[in-house]
Protein backbone atom coordinates (compact mmCIF):
# COMPACT_ATOMS: atom_id res chain seq x y z
CA UNK A 1 0.00 0.00 0.00
CA UNK A 2 2.91 2.48 0.71
CA UNK A 3 4.99 1.74 -1.95
CA UNK A 4 1.37 2.59 -4.11
CA UNK A 5 1.50 5.39 -2.45
CA UNK A 6 4.93 6.22 -3.19
CA UNK A 7 4.71 5.37 -6.47
CA UNK A 8 1.19 7.85 -7.07
CA UNK A 9 3.42 10.64 -5.76
CA UNK A 10 5.97 10.21 -7.90
CA UNK A 11 4.76 11.93 -10.71
CA UNK A 12 4.45 14.79 -7.79
CA UNK A 13 8.29 15.14 -7.36
CA UNK A 14 8.92 17.62 -10.40
CA UNK A 15 5.87 19.85 -9.10
CA UNK A 16 8.03 20.17 -5.29
CA UNK A 17 11.20 21.26 -7.43
CA UNK A 18 9.20 23.65 -9.25
CA UNK A 19 7.72 24.62 -5.80
CA UNK A 20 11.47 24.86 -4.37
CA UNK A 21 12.39 26.85 -7.25
CA UNK A 22 10.11 29.34 -6.69
CA UNK A 23 9.97 29.38 -3.12
CA UNK A 24 13.32 28.07 -1.49
CA UNK A 25 16.67 28.65 -3.02
CA UNK A 26 15.29 29.71 -6.20
CA UNK A 27 14.38 33.31 -4.67
CA UNK A 28 17.86 33.85 -4.69
CA UNK A 29 19.54 36.29 -7.13
CA UNK A 30 15.93 37.58 -7.66
CA UNK A 31 14.54 41.29 -8.04
CA UNK A 32 11.72 41.06 -4.80
CA UNK A 33 8.74 42.85 -6.37
CA UNK A 34 8.22 45.63 -4.53
CA UNK A 35 6.26 47.91 -6.89
CA UNK A 36 7.11 51.22 -7.70
CA UNK A 37 9.99 52.76 -6.11
CA UNK A 38 11.03 56.02 -6.39
CA UNK A 39 14.72 55.45 -5.88
CA UNK A 40 15.42 52.27 -8.01
CA UNK A 41 17.04 53.03 -11.06
CA UNK A 42 15.25 53.31 -13.64
CA UNK A 43 15.72 53.35 -17.62
CA UNK A 44 18.89 50.72 -16.56
CA UNK A 45 18.94 48.51 -19.23
CA UNK A 46 18.39 51.15 -22.48
CA UNK A 47 20.84 53.62 -24.17
CA UNK A 48 20.79 56.12 -21.39
CA UNK A 49 21.35 53.43 -18.81
CA UNK A 50 25.18 55.23 -17.94
CA UNK A 51 23.01 58.30 -16.88
CA UNK A 52 22.13 56.20 -13.73
CA UNK A 53 18.62 58.10 -13.81
CA UNK A 54 15.91 57.20 -10.83
CA UNK A 55 12.39 58.12 -10.73
CA UNK A 56 13.08 60.93 -7.92
CA UNK A 57 16.29 62.72 -10.08
CA UNK A 58 13.80 62.15 -13.04
CA UNK A 59 11.06 64.14 -10.96
CA UNK A 60 13.52 66.79 -9.87
CA UNK A 61 14.47 67.76 -12.96
CA UNK A 62 10.97 67.30 -14.35
CA UNK A 63 9.53 70.49 -11.88
CA UNK A 64 12.66 72.31 -12.70
CA UNK A 65 11.52 72.20 -16.01
CA UNK A 66 7.69 72.44 -15.41
CA UNK A 67 8.92 75.56 -13.82
CA UNK A 68 10.85 77.26 -16.55
CA UNK A 69 7.81 75.59 -18.91
CA UNK A 70 5.24 77.72 -16.73
CA UNK A 71 7.92 80.72 -17.29
CA UNK A 72 7.45 80.56 -20.81
CA UNK A 73 3.69 80.14 -20.91
CA UNK A 74 3.94 83.52 -18.14
CA UNK A 75 6.20 85.59 -20.44
CA UNK A 76 3.56 84.25 -23.78
CA UNK A 77 0.52 85.36 -21.81
CA UNK A 78 2.08 88.40 -20.22
CA UNK A 79 4.93 89.46 -21.95
CA UNK A 80 7.12 91.75 -20.83
CA UNK A 81 8.78 89.80 -17.28
CA UNK A 82 7.03 91.78 -15.20
CA UNK A 83 10.14 93.78 -13.39
CA UNK A 84 10.36 95.53 -10.55
CA UNK A 85 12.24 97.13 -7.73
CA UNK A 86 12.91 95.02 -5.09
CA UNK A 87 13.88 94.73 -1.58
CA UNK A 88 17.55 93.48 -2.34
CA UNK A 89 17.78 96.87 -4.43
CA UNK A 90 17.73 95.16 -7.37
CA UNK A 91 15.32 95.20 -10.33
CA UNK A 92 14.31 91.60 -11.10
CA UNK A 93 11.78 89.70 -13.38
CA UNK A 94 10.36 86.79 -12.68
CA UNK A 95 12.89 84.77 -14.09
CA UNK A 96 15.16 86.75 -12.10
CA UNK A 97 13.32 85.60 -9.03
CA UNK A 98 12.75 81.86 -10.16
CA UNK A 99 16.54 81.76 -10.62
CA UNK A 100 17.84 83.46 -7.00
CA UNK A 101 14.97 81.38 -5.22
CA UNK A 102 16.36 78.14 -6.78
CA UNK A 103 20.16 79.26 -5.98
CA UNK A 104 19.03 80.33 -2.66
CA UNK A 105 17.08 77.55 -1.98
CA UNK A 106 20.47 75.15 -3.17
CA UNK A 107 21.75 77.16 -0.34
CA UNK A 108 19.33 76.71 1.59
CA UNK A 109 19.55 72.60 1.83
CA UNK A 110 23.60 72.72 2.01
CA UNK A 111 23.12 74.95 5.24
CA UNK A 112 20.69 72.78 6.44
CA UNK A 113 22.62 69.53 6.06
CA UNK A 114 25.46 71.13 7.52
CA UNK A 115 23.57 72.09 10.53
CA UNK A 116 21.06 69.67 10.49
CA UNK A 117 22.15 66.75 8.71
CA UNK A 118 19.77 64.46 7.20
CA UNK A 119 16.59 64.05 6.49
CA UNK A 120 16.13 67.56 4.71
CA UNK A 121 12.26 67.95 5.02
CA UNK A 122 12.90 71.44 7.45
CA UNK A 123 15.32 72.66 4.47
CA UNK A 124 12.31 72.06 2.03
CA UNK A 125 10.21 74.35 3.83
CA UNK A 126 12.70 76.75 4.86
CA UNK A 127 13.04 76.80 0.77
CA UNK A 128 10.00 77.12 0.14
CA UNK A 129 9.06 80.04 2.38
CA UNK A 130 12.37 81.74 0.66
CA UNK A 131 11.05 81.29 -2.38
CA UNK A 132 7.67 82.67 -0.99
CA UNK A 133 9.79 85.90 0.20
CA UNK A 134 11.57 85.84 -3.34
CA UNK A 135 8.25 85.98 -5.38
CA UNK A 136 6.43 88.23 -2.84
CA UNK A 137 9.17 91.12 -1.97
CA UNK A 138 12.36 90.54 -4.12
CA UNK B 1 -1.42 92.56 -29.17
CA UNK B 2 1.68 91.11 -30.71
CA UNK B 3 4.14 93.86 -30.99
CA UNK B 4 7.55 91.49 -31.94
CA UNK B 5 8.32 88.61 -34.39
CA UNK B 6 9.02 85.69 -32.10
CA UNK B 7 10.36 83.52 -34.73
CA UNK B 8 14.20 84.54 -33.78
CA UNK B 9 14.31 81.82 -31.36
CA UNK B 10 14.12 79.00 -33.82
CA UNK B 11 17.95 80.18 -35.04
CA UNK B 12 18.89 79.64 -31.28
CA UNK B 13 17.77 76.13 -31.33
CA UNK B 14 21.16 74.77 -32.75
CA UNK B 15 23.07 76.14 -29.52
CA UNK B 16 20.56 74.97 -27.88
CA UNK B 17 21.04 71.92 -28.48
CA UNK B 18 24.67 71.84 -28.70
CA UNK B 19 24.56 73.10 -24.87
CA UNK B 20 22.21 70.35 -24.10
CA UNK B 21 24.82 67.48 -25.22
CA UNK B 22 27.79 68.76 -23.90
CA UNK B 23 26.80 70.72 -20.79
CA UNK B 24 23.09 69.53 -19.73
CA UNK B 25 22.82 66.21 -20.51
CA UNK B 26 26.61 65.63 -18.65
CA UNK B 27 25.17 68.03 -15.57
CA UNK B 28 21.74 65.55 -15.22
CA UNK B 29 24.44 62.38 -15.22
CA UNK B 30 26.76 64.28 -11.91
CA UNK B 31 23.08 65.03 -10.04
CA UNK B 32 22.34 61.18 -10.83
CA UNK B 33 25.72 60.07 -10.10
CA UNK B 34 25.34 62.39 -6.82
CA UNK B 35 22.40 60.37 -4.91
CA UNK B 36 23.74 57.05 -5.49
CA UNK B 37 26.46 54.78 -4.98
CA UNK B 38 28.42 52.38 -7.96
CA UNK B 39 30.74 49.70 -7.47
CA UNK B 40 31.14 49.90 -11.55
CA UNK B 41 29.41 48.00 -14.15
CA UNK B 42 26.76 50.38 -14.07
CA UNK B 43 25.29 49.36 -11.14
CA UNK B 44 23.40 52.08 -8.94
CA UNK B 45 22.41 51.98 -5.03
CA UNK B 46 20.39 54.77 -3.88
CA UNK B 47 22.37 56.64 -0.96
CA UNK B 48 20.03 59.45 -1.16
CA UNK B 49 22.12 62.91 0.56
CA UNK B 50 24.54 61.08 2.10
CA UNK B 51 27.49 61.64 -0.09
CA UNK B 52 26.25 65.92 0.16
CA UNK B 53 26.15 65.52 3.48
CA UNK B 54 29.49 63.81 4.57
CA UNK B 55 31.36 66.30 1.78
CA UNK B 56 29.91 69.28 3.77
CA UNK B 57 30.85 67.97 7.00
CA UNK B 58 34.24 66.68 6.15
CA UNK B 59 37.40 68.05 7.02
CA UNK B 60 39.18 67.35 3.74
CA UNK B 61 36.71 69.54 2.20
CA UNK B 62 36.60 72.50 3.74
CA UNK B 63 40.60 72.55 4.53
CA UNK B 64 40.37 72.17 0.09
CA UNK B 65 37.82 74.62 0.08
CA UNK B 66 40.03 77.46 2.31
CA UNK B 67 42.80 76.74 0.55
CA UNK B 68 41.00 77.10 -2.62
CA UNK B 69 39.54 81.06 -1.20
CA UNK B 70 42.82 81.49 0.22
CA UNK B 71 44.52 81.29 -3.48
CA UNK B 72 41.93 82.80 -5.24
CA UNK B 73 41.91 85.95 -2.85
CA UNK B 74 45.82 85.97 -2.69
CA UNK B 75 46.10 86.16 -6.25
CA UNK B 76 43.46 88.71 -6.81
CA UNK B 77 44.39 91.30 -4.22
CA UNK B 78 47.95 90.84 -5.71
CA UNK B 79 47.13 90.78 -9.87
CA UNK B 80 44.34 93.71 -10.17
CA UNK B 81 46.65 96.43 -8.23
CA UNK B 82 49.56 95.21 -10.67
CA UNK B 83 47.90 94.95 -13.43
CA UNK B 84 46.64 98.68 -13.00
CA UNK B 85 49.99 99.62 -12.29
CA UNK B 86 51.25 98.09 -15.03
CA UNK B 87 48.80 99.23 -17.33
CA UNK B 88 48.96 102.97 -16.26
CA UNK B 89 52.29 102.62 -16.89
CA UNK B 90 52.38 101.45 -20.65
CA UNK B 91 52.58 103.58 -22.87
CA UNK B 92 49.44 105.32 -24.86
CA UNK B 93 50.81 105.88 -28.39
CA UNK B 94 54.40 105.51 -29.95
CA UNK B 95 56.15 102.80 -31.24
CA UNK B 96 56.50 100.97 -27.88
CA UNK B 97 52.57 100.38 -27.83
CA UNK B 98 52.96 97.24 -30.08
CA UNK B 99 56.00 95.73 -28.43
CA UNK B 100 54.47 96.74 -25.31
CA UNK B 101 51.18 94.59 -26.20
CA UNK B 102 52.89 91.47 -27.58
CA UNK B 103 55.03 91.00 -24.66
CA UNK B 104 51.94 91.03 -22.11
CA UNK B 105 50.27 88.74 -24.62
CA UNK B 106 52.75 86.19 -24.63
CA UNK B 107 51.80 84.72 -21.03
CA UNK B 108 48.58 84.16 -22.22
CA UNK B 109 49.59 82.17 -25.28
CA UNK B 110 51.40 79.72 -23.25
CA UNK B 111 49.26 76.59 -22.55
CA UNK B 112 48.51 75.62 -18.78
CA UNK B 113 50.51 72.53 -18.84
CA UNK B 114 53.64 73.98 -20.16
CA UNK B 115 53.74 76.87 -17.79
CA UNK B 116 53.19 74.53 -14.90
CA UNK B 117 56.33 72.45 -16.09
CA UNK B 118 57.91 75.69 -17.08
CA UNK B 119 57.70 76.86 -13.20
CA UNK B 120 58.18 73.18 -12.10
CA UNK B 121 61.79 73.01 -13.75
CA UNK B 122 62.34 76.80 -13.12
CA UNK B 123 62.08 76.52 -9.27
CA UNK B 124 63.84 73.16 -8.80
CA UNK B 125 66.63 73.94 -6.40
CA UNK B 126 69.35 71.73 -7.75
CA UNK B 127 69.18 72.39 -11.57
CA UNK B 128 66.34 75.25 -11.63
CA UNK B 129 67.50 79.10 -12.65
CA UNK B 130 65.43 80.09 -9.76
CA UNK B 131 65.78 77.39 -7.45
CA UNK B 132 69.26 77.08 -7.57
CA UNK B 133 69.51 80.96 -7.29
CA UNK B 134 67.89 81.59 -4.43
CA UNK B 135 69.13 78.53 -2.80
CA UNK B 136 73.02 79.20 -3.30
CA UNK B 137 73.21 82.96 -4.58
CA UNK B 138 70.98 84.09 -1.91
CA UNK B 139 71.18 81.68 0.36
CA UNK B 140 67.39 80.91 1.11
CA UNK B 141 66.99 77.21 1.89
CA UNK B 142 63.70 77.25 -0.70
CA UNK B 143 62.23 73.56 -2.04
CA UNK B 144 59.13 73.95 -3.34
CA UNK B 145 58.79 69.75 -3.03
CA UNK B 146 59.36 69.91 0.54
CA UNK B 147 58.33 73.29 2.23
CA UNK B 148 54.67 73.84 2.31
CA UNK B 149 55.27 77.80 2.14
CA UNK B 150 57.98 77.40 -0.77
CA UNK B 151 55.35 75.63 -2.79
CA UNK B 152 52.20 78.25 -2.27
CA UNK B 153 54.49 80.88 -2.93
CA UNK B 154 56.10 79.16 -6.11
CA UNK B 155 52.25 78.78 -6.53
CA UNK B 156 51.35 82.51 -6.54
CA UNK B 157 54.00 83.44 -8.25
CA UNK B 158 53.28 81.39 -11.59
CA UNK B 159 49.69 82.70 -11.45
CA UNK B 160 50.34 86.32 -10.85
CA UNK B 161 53.39 85.79 -14.20
CA UNK B 162 50.73 83.52 -16.25
CA UNK B 163 47.68 86.05 -15.52
CA UNK B 164 48.27 89.39 -14.45
CA UNK B 165 48.85 90.14 -18.33
CA UNK B 166 44.89 90.03 -18.49
CA UNK B 167 44.18 92.66 -15.74
CA UNK B 168 46.70 94.38 -17.70
CA UNK B 169 45.63 93.95 -21.01
CA UNK B 170 41.86 94.83 -20.12
CA UNK B 171 42.72 97.88 -17.80
CA UNK B 172 44.73 99.06 -20.76
CA UNK B 173 41.48 98.70 -22.86
CA UNK B 174 39.61 100.52 -20.46
CA UNK B 175 42.37 103.14 -20.52
CA UNK B 176 42.83 104.32 -23.93
CA UNK B 177 38.84 104.30 -24.52
CA UNK B 178 38.23 107.40 -21.67
CA UNK B 179 38.38 110.27 -23.69
CA UNK B 180 41.09 113.51 -24.14
CA UNK B 181 38.68 115.64 -23.07
CA UNK B 182 38.16 114.21 -19.76
CA UNK B 183 42.42 114.86 -18.87
CA UNK B 184 42.20 117.89 -20.30
CA UNK B 185 39.69 119.37 -18.44
CA UNK B 186 41.74 118.20 -15.56
CA UNK B 187 45.27 119.52 -16.54
CA UNK B 188 43.04 122.86 -16.44
CA UNK B 189 41.65 122.51 -12.87
CA UNK B 190 45.23 121.71 -11.87
CA UNK B 191 44.51 117.90 -10.65
CA UNK B 192 47.18 115.96 -9.11
CA UNK B 193 47.95 112.28 -10.68
CA UNK B 194 46.47 110.82 -7.94
CA UNK B 195 43.14 112.70 -8.31
CA UNK B 196 43.17 111.77 -12.28
CA UNK B 197 43.48 108.26 -11.25
CA UNK B 198 40.54 108.41 -8.82
CA UNK B 199 37.95 110.66 -10.00
CA UNK B 200 38.74 110.23 -13.50
CA UNK B 201 40.32 106.89 -14.38
CA UNK B 202 39.24 104.37 -11.73
CA UNK B 203 35.35 105.53 -12.14
CA UNK B 204 35.62 104.78 -16.13
CA UNK B 205 37.31 101.49 -15.08
CA UNK B 206 35.09 100.19 -12.86
CA UNK B 207 33.19 98.17 -15.64
CA UNK B 208 36.48 96.78 -17.00
CA UNK B 209 37.71 95.62 -13.90
CA UNK B 210 34.82 94.53 -12.63
CA UNK B 211 34.84 91.75 -15.54
CA UNK B 212 38.56 91.60 -14.87
CA UNK B 213 37.74 90.29 -11.28
CA UNK B 214 35.14 87.93 -12.52
CA UNK B 215 37.49 86.32 -14.85
CA UNK B 216 40.07 86.13 -12.35
CA UNK B 217 37.89 84.85 -9.75
CA UNK B 218 36.27 82.11 -12.00
CA UNK B 219 39.69 81.25 -13.53
CA UNK B 220 41.48 80.70 -10.16
CA UNK B 221 38.67 78.97 -8.84
CA UNK B 222 38.92 76.09 -11.23
CA UNK B 223 42.65 76.39 -11.41
CA UNK B 224 43.99 72.95 -12.44
CA UNK B 225 46.12 72.27 -14.45
CA UNK B 226 49.09 74.44 -13.49
CA UNK B 227 48.92 73.34 -10.01
CA UNK B 228 49.20 69.66 -11.17
CA UNK B 229 52.09 69.76 -13.32
CA UNK B 230 54.04 72.25 -10.89
CA UNK B 231 53.19 70.64 -7.14
CA UNK B 232 50.32 67.88 -7.82
CA UNK B 233 48.68 69.56 -4.93
CA UNK B 234 51.98 68.40 -2.55
CA UNK B 235 53.66 68.53 -0.06
CA UNK B 236 51.29 66.36 1.62
CA UNK B 237 48.10 68.11 0.57
CA UNK B 238 49.28 71.59 1.05
CA UNK B 239 48.40 73.03 -1.76
CA UNK B 240 45.32 70.76 -2.90
CA UNK B 241 42.83 72.72 -4.37
CA UNK B 242 39.39 71.99 -4.60
CA UNK B 243 39.61 70.88 -8.86
CA UNK B 244 42.53 68.83 -7.38
CA UNK B 245 40.57 67.29 -4.12
CA UNK B 246 38.26 66.83 -6.73
CA UNK B 247 40.20 64.92 -9.51
CA UNK B 248 41.32 62.59 -6.57
CA UNK B 249 38.07 61.26 -5.73
CA UNK B 250 36.68 60.92 -8.89
CA UNK B 251 39.86 59.23 -11.08
CA UNK B 252 42.01 58.10 -7.95
CA UNK B 253 40.05 56.69 -6.04
CA UNK B 254 36.94 56.15 -8.38
CA UNK B 255 34.23 57.03 -5.52
CA UNK B 256 32.00 58.61 -8.13
CA UNK B 257 29.20 59.37 -6.22
CA UNK B 258 31.02 61.44 -3.66
CA UNK B 259 32.70 63.30 -6.28
CA UNK B 260 29.84 64.33 -7.91
CA UNK B 261 27.99 65.74 -4.80
CA UNK B 262 31.65 67.51 -4.22
CA UNK B 263 31.81 69.09 -7.59
CA UNK B 264 28.06 69.97 -7.72
CA UNK B 265 28.86 72.21 -4.30
CA UNK B 266 31.92 73.67 -6.17
CA UNK B 267 29.48 74.34 -9.32
CA UNK B 268 26.91 75.75 -6.92
CA UNK B 269 29.94 78.18 -5.08
CA UNK B 270 31.37 79.59 -8.97
CA UNK B 271 27.19 79.93 -9.88
CA UNK B 272 26.48 82.09 -7.26
CA UNK B 273 29.94 84.33 -7.36
CA UNK B 274 29.03 84.69 -11.09
CA UNK B 275 25.38 85.79 -10.44
CA UNK B 276 26.59 87.83 -8.08
CA UNK B 277 29.31 89.74 -10.44
CA UNK B 278 26.37 89.50 -13.48
CA UNK B 279 24.05 91.17 -11.32
CA UNK B 280 26.54 93.85 -10.16
CA UNK B 281 27.46 94.59 -13.41
CA UNK B 282 23.89 95.12 -15.10
CA UNK B 283 22.66 97.31 -12.09
CA UNK B 284 25.90 99.65 -13.11
CA UNK B 285 25.13 99.05 -16.53
CA UNK B 286 21.11 100.52 -16.51
CA UNK B 287 21.81 103.26 -14.20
Amino acid sequence: MRRALAVLALPLVPLSAAAQQTQGWGQLNQQAETGFDWTAPAFKDTGIGWMAWTPATLAFFGVILTLILLMCVLEWRRPGGAPRDGVLGLTTTRGDRLFISLLGSAYVFIGWLLVMGTPVWGGLALALVWAAFVFWKV
Amino acid sequence: MKTENQRAWFLVAPVVLLVAFNALVPLMTVVNYSVQETFGNNQFFWSGLKWFEEILTSERFQAALGRQLFFTFTILIIQIPLGIIIALAMPRRGIWVPVCLVLMSLPLLIPWNVVGAMWNIFALPDIGLLGYFLNQVVGIDYNYTRDPVAAWITLIAMDVWHWTSLVVLLTYAGLVSIPDAYYQAAKIDGASPWAVFRYIQLPKLSRVLTIAVLLRFMDSFMIYTEVSVLTGGGPGNSTTLLSIDLVKIALGQFDLGPAAAMSLIYFLITLAVSWVFYTVMTRNEGK
